[in-house]
C-alpha cells in the first residue's frame, strides 16, 4: 500500500529498487552501442573530410581553413537549394499532416470495407521510394506517359502536358508525390494514437452533450498531440533528407531548379567529385536538423510540462 | 444497420480521391508489366492482350529470385534485431527514472536525424575498414542501427500509454519483475510491437542508398537496387520488365500489410489498452 | 588509435555471423558497367571460359549500373576496396592517373597486342606517353531519320545542313497529329553533347585554341540560337527539358519524331523493339562553312595500381581483347569495333547503318582530357536547359557558363 502511494506522489516512473540501479543502463546498452557504432562513427569521418582539402577519392590533404564551407556560401545554387529544401519540407510535411488526420479519423470509424481501405491507404508504403519515383517518371512522360493518356481519355485535357519540363510544374508534382508516399506512415501513427484513446471518454462527453467537433477539439486532438509531435519531427527529418523522388524524376533539373540539399550534395560529391564540399553540405544539413529538433523538443516539453 | 451503411458511404466517398491517386501508379505498373513489348511505348490503357508470360521472362532476365531472397534476409535481420534490442531499451525509458534519461532520449533523436545519404561516404569507409563491403548481413545490420532510434521511440510512446496499475497489481501478488514483464506487460504491448516491426521491415525493405553503396555484385543486390539497375544509365530500358519487377516486389509487402492489418485491428479492438 | 582498433575489434567480433569475403590469391575482381541487359551475361560467360582455360584463377564480375559507376568507384577507392580491373569512362581517366590510382599498362602491351587496335580509339587513353586504359567500348554519333515521315512530308533527301534540317523539321511538325520534326534531348546525361553537334558545325570547339571554354564563341551562340529557334518554331518535341536521351530514342522508335542524333546502339534496339520502323542513318548536318563534328566516346578498362594480382588481371584483359570476344561484345551491345579484325568481319562490313558512323570518324571529337570535365559538362547542361526554357538572355547565359568553365579550367 505504501508503495502504491509513493508511486502516485512521485509521478510516472516506477521506483527503482537499489539492486537494480544499473538495470536500465544494461537494458539500453545494446541499442546505444549499435547506434553509436554504425551511425556516429561516420559523422566523425564526415567532419574530418568537411574541414580538409580532399581529392575526389577521399584522400585528405590537410586542414583547409573552412574553404569548403566558404565555397558553399558563395555558390548561389547552394542557397537556392537550401531555400527550396525548406519549401519542400514544409509543403510535404504540412500537406501530409493535413490529409492524414482526417484520413486516420475516417479509418478509425467502423464501416464496411474498412480493412480494405486501410490496406489501400498503406499501399504506397509497400513500394520503395525509388520504384515509386521510377513509375511516376514513366507515367508522367509528356508524349508516351500514361497520365496524359488517361486525362485525354477522360476528356480533361486536349494537348499533352509536359509535367517535368519546367520547375513550375515539376516541383509541385514532386511535392504531391512526396505527400502521397508520406501519408501511409503518418496515418498509421495516428491510427495507433487514436486507438489509445479510451472510448469511455467519448461516451462521457456525449452524455454531457458534446458534438463531434467539440469531441475532436477537446478529446481527440489533445490526446493525439504526442503522436502529432512524433509525426511532425520524424517526417521533417525524413522529408528533409528525402532523395529518390527528386533524383529519379528530374535529377534536380532543369537547370538546378528542383534541387534540394541532398540532391545538390549527391551531385557535388559523386558527379563532380568535390567530396569536401559535399561533406560540408552534409554537416550543414545535420546542423539545421539538429537545431530544428532541439527547438521542437524544447517547445514540446514545455507544453507537456504545462 | 442502416447507420453503418450511411457511414460506409460517407467514408468511401471521402476517401475516393486519395484512393484514385494511390492506385494510379499501381495501375500503370500492372498494365505496363503485362503489355506485349511492341506496345510498351504506346501509352494505351488497353493493351491488345495481357501477357503474363512477361512476368516469367522478367524473373529470369532480372535475376529477381536472388534479389528477393537478399531483400527478405536483410529486412528480416534488421527487424528482428531492432525489435529485440529496443524492447528492453524502450522498457527502461518508459519505466525507470535514472540519471541520463534525457540524454539518451536526445541521443536517439539525433541518431534519427542522420540519414544514410548524408553519411554515405563515412559509412562506406567504416564498412570497408571492417571488410564488410558486399555483405548482405552488414547491410541488415546497418538498417538495424538506423531503425533503432525509431523503434525505441515508438515502443516507448506505446509503453507510456500502458497504465502501471496492472504491473503493480502483479507485483503486489509477489511476481518478480521479469515474470511481470512476460506475463502482464508483453501481452499488452504485442500490437504495438507488431506495428513497430512493420515500420522497421518496410524501412529496410525499401532502403536504397546504403544498399547501393555497400552492395556491388548482382548476387548480393536487394530488390530496389536490382530494379534501379534496370533503368540507371542503360542504353535501353525494358520498361515492361521494370514495371513487372516493381509489381512483384510490391506483392510480398502488400500481403504482409493485409495480414498484419487484421492482427493489428484485432489487437486494438480488444481494448486491452485502457 | 588503440581505442579505435579496440572498437573495431569489438564490432568485428560482434559480427562473427558475417562472412568476410577474403581476397584469396588468384582472384581477379572486375567492375564492369552495365550497358544493357546483355552486359552482365557476356562478362559472366567470359569469366567462365577464361577460368576453364586458366585453372587457379578466379574471376569475379561486379556489374554496376552506369549512372552510379563513378560514385561506386569513388567510394571504393576512398575505402581502399576497389577491384583489380574496372571499366571507366575514358573522360574520367585523367583524375585516375593524376591521383595515381591507375596502373600504366605499357609493361604488358606487346606490339602484337597494340596492333589489334584501331589507333583512333586507343589514343584517348594514352597520357604522357603511357597507356593507362584499353578501349572496351566505342561509339560515335550520327543522325537517324524516319523514312515514312520524310515521305509523308514530301522530303526527298535527309538534310545535309542545319538550315535544311530546320526546313525539314518544320515540315514534319506541320504534319500534325503529334509528330515532331527534330528530337532534341534536354535532360540528364549528354544534354551538353547534343548541343555540341550544332556547336561544332558552326565552328566552335569545347575548348578554344587558347585553352579556354568555347561556349561564348560566336559559333556556340549561333548554334544555341539555332536550337532555340527550332524549339520556338515547334520543330522539336514539346517540353525538351523533360526528355533524356532514352526518352527521345523512345519517341523515335514510336515514329513520333522525324530525326534524332544518337549512337549506333539505337539500330539494335529498333531491330528488337520496332522492327517495322523504316529509318535511315545519315551524317550529322553541316554548318554554313561545311564544318561538322560527331562525338566519339570510348570507355576504357583500367588496372588499379593497388592490385595484388596484376599478372592474372592482365591475362584476363588480354583475353577480353581477342577478336572472338571483341566481336561478340561489340555486336551484342551495338558499339563500333575498336579492333581491326573485328572491323573487317562480315557483320561490320555489310552493315549499312554502321558505315555511316565509321564514315564520320575523321570528324570525331572526343571529350577533352581535362580534370573537372564532369563539372564543366554539368555547367553546360544547366546553361542549355535555361536557354531551352527561354529563361534569361541567351548570350549572357552562355557567357556566364563560359566564365564558370574557365574558372575550373584555371585550377
Amino acid at each position: 500500500m505504501a508503495r502504491r502511494l509513493s508511486l502516485q506522489l512521485t509521478g510516472r516512473p516506477l521506483p527503482v529498487p537499489s539492486r537494480a540501479r544499473f538495470l536500465p543502463y544494461l537494458l539500453l546498452l545494446p541499442s546505444l552501442v549499435l547506434a553509436a557504432g554504425v551511425i556516429f562513427w561516420p559523422v566523425g569521418d564526415l567532419l574530418e573530410i568537411a574541414t580538409n582539402d580532399v581529392n575526389r577519392f577521399g584522400q585528405l590533404r590537410g586542414f583547409n581553413d573552412f574553404a569548403n564551407f566558404k565555397a558553399l556560401v558563395a555558390d548561389p545554387n547552394f542557397t537556392a537549394a537550401l531555400i527550396r529544401t525548406v519549401v519542400w519540407t514544409v509543403a510535404v510535411v504540412g500537406g501530409t499532416i493535413l490529409i492524414s488526420v482526417p484520413v486516420a479519423l475516417i479509418l478509425n470509424e467502423d464501416f464496411y470495407g474498412r480493412d480494405v481501405a486501410r490496406v489501400i491507404v498503406m499501399l504506397p508504403w509497400a513500394v520503395s521510394l525509388t520504384m515509386t519515383a521510377i513509375v511516376w517518371r514513366w507515367a508522367l512522360n509528356g508524349e508516351s506517359g500514361m497520365l496524359n493518356s488517361a486525362l485525354r481519355g477522360l476528356g480533361l485535357i486536349d494537348t499533352n502536358i509536359q509535367w517535368l519540363a519546367t520547375a513550375d510544374l515539376a516541383f509541385p508534382v514532386q511535392i504531391g508525390i512526396g505527400i502521397l508516399v508520406t501519408i501511409p506512415f503518418t496515418t498509421t501513427i495516428f491510427l495507433g494514437g487514436l486507438s489509445s484513446i479510451p472510448p469511455d471518454l467519448y461516451e462521457a462527453s456525449a452524455l454531457e452533450g458534446a458534438g463531434p467537433w467539440q469531441q475532436f477539439r477537446h478529446i481527440t486532438l489533445p490526446l493525439l498531440k504526442p503522436f502529432l509531435n512524433i509525426a511532425m519531427v520524424l517526417n521533417t527529418i525524413y522529408v528533409f533528407n528525402s532523395f529518390p523522388i527528386i533524383w529519379v524524376m528530374t535529377q534536380g533539373g532543369p537547370a538546378n531548379s528542383t534541387d534540394i540539399l541532398v540532391t545538390h550534395l549527391y551531385k557535388l560529391g559523386f558527379r563532380i567529385g568535390k567530396l569536401g564540399e559535399a561533406s560540408a553540405v552534409s554537416v550543414v544539413t545535420l546542423a539545421i536538423l539538429l537545431v530544428f529538433t532541439i527547438v521542437y523538443v524544447r517547445l514540446a516539453m514545455r507544453e507537456e510540462a504545462r | 444497420m442502416s447507420r453503418k451503411w450511411k457511414r460506409t458511404l460517407v467514408a468511401w466517398v471521402l476517401l475516393a480521391p486519395l484512393m484514385v491517386l494511390i492506385l494510379f501508379p499501381f495501375a500503370v505498373m500492372t498494365i505496363t508489366a503485362l503489355k506485349p513489348q511492341a506496345e510498351v511505348l504506346n501509352p494505351t490503357w488497353w493493351p491488345s492482350e495481357l501477357r503474363f508470360r512477361n512476368l516469367v521472362e522478367m524473373w529470369d532476365a532480372t535475376n529477381f529470385g536472388q534479389a528477393l531472397l537478399n531483400s527478405l534476409y536483410a529486412s528480416g535481420l534488421a527487424t528482428v534485431g531492432a525489435i529485440l534490442m529496443s524492447i528492453p531499451a524502450a522498457y527502461a525509458m518508459s519505466r525507470f527514472r535514472f540519471a541520463g534519461r534525457g540524454l539518451v532520449r536526445q541521443f536517439l533523436l539525433v541518431s534519427q536525424m542522420l540519414s544514410p545519404i548524408v553519411l554515405v561516404v563515412g559509412l562506406f569507409r567504416l564498412m570497408a575498414s571492417l571488410g564488410l563491403v558486399e555483405s548482405v548481413s552488414a547491410v541488415g545490420l546497418v538498417y538495424m542501427a538506423f531503425n533503432i532510434a525509431f523503434t525505441v521511440w515508438m515502443l516507448q510512446s506505446y509503453f507510456d500509454t500502458v497504465p502501471k496499475d496492472l504491473e503493480e497489481a502483479a507485483w503486489m501478488e509477489g511476481a518478480g519483475r521479469f515474470e511481470t514483464l512476460r506475463r502482464v506487460f508483453l501481452p499488452l504491448v504485442t500490437p504495438a510491437i507488431a506495428v513497430t516491426a512493420i515500420f522497421t521491415f518496410i524501412n529496410a525493405w525499401n532502403e536504397f542508398v546504403i544498399a547501393l553503396t555497400l552492395l556491388r555484385r548482382q548476387e548480393s543486390y536487394t530488390l530496389p537496387i536490382q530494379v534501379f539497375s534496370l533503368v540507371a544509365g542503360r542504353y535501353t530500358v525494358e520498361w515492361h520488365h521494370v514495371m513487372g519487377a516493381t509489381l512483384v516486389a510490391t506483392l510480398p509487402v502488400a500481403i504482409l500489410f493485409a495480414w498484419l492489418q487484421r492482427y493489428l485491428v484485432r489487437g486494438l479492438a480488444l481494448g486491452a489498452v485502457k | 588509435m588503440t581505442k579505435t582498433a579496440l572498437f573495431k575489434l569489438g564490432l568485428a567480433a560482434g559480427l562473427s555471423l558475417v562472412a568476410v569475403a577474403a581476397a584469396q590469391a588468384g582472384t581477379v575482381r572486375v567492375t564492369v558497367a552495365e550497358y544493357s541487359a546483355k552486359t552482365g551475361p557476356y562478362f559472366e560467360e567470359a569469366a567462365k571460359s577464361f577460368e576453364a582455360a586458366n585453372p587457379g584463377t578466379d574471376i569475379e564480375i561486379e556489374v554496376v549500373p552506369w549512372d552510379v559507376l563513378l560514385q561506386k568507384l569513388t567510394t571504393d577507392i576512398a575505402g581502399g576496396s576497389n577491384a583489380d580491373l574496372s571499366i571507366i569512362g575514358t573522360r574520367w581517366l585523367l583524375d585516375f592517373v593524376s591521383q595515381e590510382v591507375a596502373e600504366p599498362l605499357d609493361a604488358y602491351i606487346t606490339d602484337e597486342f597494340k596492333g589489334r587496335f584501331i589507333d583512333t580509339f586507343l589514343s584517348p587513353s594514352v597520357m604522357d606517353g603511357k597507356t593507362y586504359g584499353l578501349p572496351i567500348a566505342a561509339s560515335a554519333r550520327a543522325m537517324y531519320y524516319n523514312k515514312a515521315l520524310f515521305e509523308q512530308a514530301g522530303i526527298a533527301e535527309p538534310p545535309k545542313t542545319w538550315d535544311e534540317l530546320k526546313t525539314s523539321a518544320e515540315k514534319i511538325s506541320g504534319l500534325g497529329g503529334e509528330v515532331y520534326g527534330f528530337g532534341l534531348q534536354g535532360k540528364e546525361i549528354e544534354t551538353d553533347v547534343y548541343f555540341y553537334y550544332g556547336m561544332w558545325s558552326y565552328g566552335a570547339e569545347i575548348l578554344g585554341a587558347d585553352g579556354t571554354s568555347g561556349l561564348d564563341d560566336p559559333g556556340a551562340i549561333e548554334a544555341a540560337k539555332l536550337y532555340k529557334g527550332l524549339i520556338d518554331a515547334k520543330a522539336t518535341q514539346p517540353g525538351v527539358t523533360s526528355y533524356s536521351r532514352e526518352d527521345v530514342q523512345n519517341l523515335f522508335k514510336q515514329g513520333k519524331v522525324g530525326m534524332m542524333i544518337t549512337a549506333p546502339f539505337l539500330s539494335n534496339q529498333i531491330k528488337e523493339e520496332a522492327p517495322d520502323l523504316k529509318y535511315g542513318v545519315t551524317a550529322i548536318p553541316a554548318g554554313p562553312s561545311g564544318d561538322r563534328g560527331t562525338y566519339g566516346v570510348t570507355d576504357s578498362i583500367i588496372m588499379f595500381k593497388n592490385s595484388q594480382v596484376k599478372d592474372e588481371a592482365w591475362k584476363f584483359m588480354d583475353y577480353l581483347f581477342t577478336t572472338e570476344m571483341r566481336s561478340k561484345f561489340t555486336e551484342g551491345e551495338g558499339f563500333l569495333p575498336v579492333n581491326k579484325e573485328v572491323a573487317a568481319s562480315d557483320y561490320f562490313v555489310n552493315n549499312a547503318d554502321l558505315k555511316e558512323f565509321t564514315a564520320l570518324l575523321p570528324d570525331a571529337r572526343f571529350a577533352p582530357v581535362i580534370s573537372g570535365w564532369e563539372e564543366i559538362a554539368q555547367i553546360t547542361s544547366d546553361a542549355l536547359q535555361k536557354i531551352y526554357l527561354g529563361e534569361g538572355d541567351l548570350e549572357a547565359t552562355l557567357k556566364d557558363a563560359a566564365a564558370k568553365a574557365d574558372a575550373i579550367l584555371k585550377q
